[in-house]
């Protein structure tokens, strides 16, 4: 235990000393960064002096729609008969107000709505950057020889396999958890000192970010165990994109079930569970606009839920299936 | 526990290609490394299965038939329990580029748990101070080898197995490092050298081992391999006169340019000889084969004996 414990302090340092991973590391921070600056900077809400003006720019065109009611009641369905058309206009033609400042010009920062925003968009970067840290962590040592320097110190393989194994996972899922809290920690503090903030959100969004941690820290393993496989970190990055593309094909080719597609499992992680539209899940009989009164289904009711742990099982067998082949390969392979 | 530092017996490794071909780099070797210290030579031309023999030795191939033994224990079910007593430089140096000639071998010590004085003075005996913070991929190839000859001393070894060490040294590095691997060997620790510099092998080993295709050659003593010789060659001023002088005493002589090649196992005899002719040696030499020499004839004839 005592000698596996150094082997791990080694690899750790090998780890946080390598170039690349440093500069992987600082682009984690900095992406996120980016996004939540931009984030924040576009839910700004407007100040007094931008209120005064929505609020003319809101009462000016109230009072053109109100003069061109008065002047066509019928384009409003107010009838020759009624007595007072200004009155009806009035009633008719609301206060749009609000209209300006939440759907029109300003967002407002919630951060349940953020989560499926900016969240999944950090989210993603850092589950890439993080599978190139793994990858290139690994692929440096293959491409420079060092491995097999590494095992002449170390000959049990399945120690420096499971240390090195170890020390990208960890310290993916360390760095995702920090900056995912931090990215949703300041845009909880924002939300607050902007009103926006209900209760349970930002235990809900930090929740959001520990899972998109564990998904990072997956996408490290996963970085790590292929480079360990094929010994290339452009083999690994080949491979993923050639799978990506070849794989998006082949789903849409033979009509796979979207429950089955990889990005739609991701957001469940991501998002605790997710849907996706299925025509075999639509109620039969005739199709039925939405807000008809005689409506009898919508196309909400077509959607399926892929649940966190659907997605875990799915996405999971496919880390532990590359990770054996990975492991045992690097057990049994001759070391250049 | 056997007395030998390395032993093989029956080692074979094959190569097959993705097409279904077969290469056979060692076939059936028998190695035998007496322990005790000392420097003892692996010689082969290039292909002939030295390094798949490191390799194998530690742990980097997987044989495909055969045994091994380090220190009297089978590997490589038991190398990690002897691998701490095993320094090692296969072919060319493999560190990290990006880091330090020291942070290379700062991790190496740290994952056996060795102190970092034990890498300074690593640095101080390769000579490495003062360039040792350096990135490695500055180094020269000759650094590089100081580094990775540092990273076997590590351990405080008992077999150190160098794989061309003096590649890319200039002369002075090559005099430098085969004073390290004599020294090492007289104190104490057993060096396998393989080299294809085979002046250095004569220089610095006590015992060879050569190999070709794979096969074992011959093994055994330096002076044993080069064997003993009888014939020597006389410089003189008249060869002719010396021939014919050197014939009367019934030794076989034959000219050879300004000198004669005579066959004699008594040197003392041809100087007595053409003393009593009035006929004054100006050099005498012992023809006796140089370690190159008896490598070329013996892979030469493995070579013919591959092709008949």
């Amino acid at each position: 235990m005592k000698a596996f414990l150094q082997l791990l302090r080694v690899e750790l340092r090998r780890y946080l000393r390598r170039r690349a991973v440093q500069l992987l590391m600082a682009a984690c921070v900095a992406v996120p960064l980016v996004i939540g600056v931009v984030t924040i900077l576009d839910t700004e809400p407007p100040s007094d002096t931008e209120i005064a003006l929505i609020e003319d720019e809101a009462k000016a065109n109230r009072q053109a729609e109100l003069d061109y009611c008065t002047e066509n009641p019928a384009d409003y369905g107010i009838g020759s008969t009624e007595d007072d058309v200004a009155a009806a206009c009035e009633r008719l033609i609301s206060d749009n107000f609000d209209d300006y400042t939440e759907y029109g010009y300003y967002d407002t920062l919630r951060l349940d709505d953020q989560q499926n925003d900016s969240g999944v968009a950090v989210a993603s970067f850092l589950a890439i950057l993080l599978l190139l840290a793994g990858t290139t962590f690994t692929g440096h040592d293959w491409n420079s020889g060092s491995v097999s320097n590494q095992l002449l110190f170390e000959p049990r393989r399945a120690r420096v396999w499971a240390a090195k194994a170890l020390v990208v996972t960890g310290g993916a899922l360390v760095a995702a958890a920090v900056i995912m809290s931090a990215y949703w920690a300041v845009l909880g503090l924002v939300a607050h000192s902007r009103d926006t903030l209900a209760t349970g959100d930002l235990l809900d969004a930090l929740q959001m970010g520990w899972r998109s941690a564990g998904v990072a820290a997956a996408a490290a393993l996963l970085g790590f165990v292929l480079t360990m496989l094929f010994r290339s970190t452009v083999a690994t990055i080949g491979v993923l994109l050639g799978a990506s593309v070849a794989g998006s094909l082949l789903l849409a080719a033979i009509g796979v079930s979207e429950r089955w597609n990889p990005a739609v499992n991701l957001l469940a992680l991501i998002d605790n569970g997710t849907t996706y539209y299925s025509e075999d899940a639509c109620p039969t009989g005739p199709e039925v606009i939405e807000g008809d009164p005689d409506e009898t289904y919508s196309y909400d009711s077509c959607e399926l839920e892929v649940t966190f742990s659907d997605a875990s099982l799915y996405l999971g067998s496919f880390l532990l299936v590359g990770g054996v082949a990975s492991f045992v390969s690097f057990r049994r392979r001759d070391v250049p | 526990m056997s007395d030998l530092v390395i032993e093989t017996r029956g080692l074979r490794k094959e190569f097959r290609s993705v097409r279904g071909g077969l290469r056979v780099a060692v076939q059936n070797l028998d190695l035998a490394v007496p322990g005790g210290g000392g420097v003892h030579g692996f010689l082969g031309p290039n292909g002939s299965g030295k390094t798949t023999t490191i390799r194998m030795l530690l742990g980097l191939a997987r044989p495909t038939r055969g045994t091994m033994r380090l220190f009297g224990e089978p590997v490589p079910a038991r190398l990690p329990q002897v691998i701490g007593r095993v320094g090692a430089v296969v072919e060319s140096p493999k560190f990290s580029p990006n880091f330090t000639g020291r942070l290379n071998l700062e991790l190496l010590a740290a994952s056996i748990g060795a102190p970092r004085s034990r890498v300074d003075q690593a640095i101080a005996t390769v000579q490495l101070d003062g360039r040792d913070k350096d990135k490695y991929k500055s180094y020269s190839l000759g650094m590089k080898q100081r580094v990775a000859i540092a990273a076997t001393l590590l351990k405080d070894p008992a077999l150190l197995i160098l794989d061309e060490p003096t590649n890319g040294l200039d002369p002075a590095g090559i005099r430098e490092i085969r004073e390290t691997i004599r020294g090492l060997g007289e104190a104490g620790v057993t060096v396998l050298l393989s080299s294809h510099i085979l002046a250095e092998v004569q220089h610095v080993c006590t015992s060879a081992t050569i190999i070709g295709n794979g096969r074992l050659l011959a093994s055994g003593r330096v002076e044993d391999l080069l064997g003993t010789s009888t014939a020597h060659r006389a410089v003189v001023p008249d060869p002719v006169r010396a021939a014919e002088a050197l014939g009367r005493a019934a030794l076989p002589a034959t000219v050879d340019g300004d000198a004669v090649r005579v066959e004699t196992d008594d040197p003392a005899r041809i100087t007595q000889v053409l003393g009593e002719a009035g006929i004054w040696l100006r050099e005498l030499t012992s023809l006796r084969p140089d370690l190159e020499t008896v490598f070329l004839d013996l892979t030469r004839s493995e070579q013919l004996g591959d092709h008949q």
